[in-house]
């Protein structure tokens, strides 16, 4: 079997320390899909292209069964705040 | 729908750029390889086994050769894969050249070129030799607007 979501959830968790965390499995069930939205402390002052390869790191040992990984959001939780606050002010967004 | 007129006219000058600027054999533009029924003896032998070149070589070339170097899942016309598809879709948006390589039809390319960015998934897109990312990065820095000044600089640069 493949990845679950949780396992996912988990080392993410426990490598990035995030403030909120949102694992979709896209995959059907298969476990080699997910999407994920990501916001912690540790992309402060980091590019997206750094945040990105965080993650992948801290999915290293499940990448290899997962074919496709997408980070819809890695943000800092200052920035997450700002989304939150658009979002809110325009629901239509 | 402009868009779809100029999906045209950038498939077809990426064609030409395709093979006239690569000199390992593209694959792209065989169809003898995308034939189901082709057995594996049959296919076109693997250039890059004899050239001496080596695979890492060959990245490092296409990155510097080629402004704007798509790895990817299938073809531009053909993508096989949504992400792919989606990297490919965000740079027709601009007027400028894109070259790429299907690393489907290539798993040692494949290999090669994870290890040269260190970077898991495909697609992986290049802009003048500076590894940007997948298709979320691309299709963020199209969003915010950041891919449309690279490329511009890109452009002025030539």
């Amino acid at each position: 079997m493949g990845v679950t979501k949780e396992q996912v959830e988990s080392s993410l968790n426990s490598k990035l320390n995030p403030s909120h965390i949102e694992v979709l499995d896209t995959s059907g069930g298969c476990g080699a899909s997910f999407v994920v939205e990501i916001v912690s402390e540790q992309f402060e002052g980091k590019r997206l292209l750094e945040r990105h390869r965080m993650v992948n790191a801290a999915l290293e040992e499940e990448m290899k069964e997962i074919h496709a990984l997408s980070v819809k959001k890695a943000v800092t939780p200052e920035q997450w705040k700002k989304l939150q606050e658009s979002n809110q002010s325009n629901p239509a967004a | 729908m402009a868009t779809m007129l100029f999906k045209g006219f950038a498939a077809r000058s990426l064609t030409t750029r395709l093979t006239s600027s690569c000199y390992y054999g593209m694959r792209y533009s065989s169809t003898v390889s995308n034939d189901p029924d082709s057995h594996d003896d049959f296919k076109p032998a693997n250039k890059l086994e004899n050239s001496g070149t080596s695979l890492s070589n060959i990245v490092e070339q296409d990155v510097k050769d080629n402004p704007i170097m798509v790895y990817m899942k299938g073809v531009p016309d053909f993508p096989q894969c949504g992400f792919s598809a989606l990297a490919v879709r965000v740079l027709k948006q601009y007027d400028v050249p894109i070259s790429t390589r299907n690393i489907l039809e290539d798993p040692e390319l494949k290999n090669a070129v994870k290890a040269f960015s260190h970077w898991p998934t495909f697609p992986q897109i290049f802009i003048k030799g500076e590894f940007i990312g997948g298709s979320d990065i691309i299709l963020n820095m199209h969003q915010t607007g950041e891919l449309k000044e690279k490329l511009k600089d890109d452009v002025s640069k030539q």
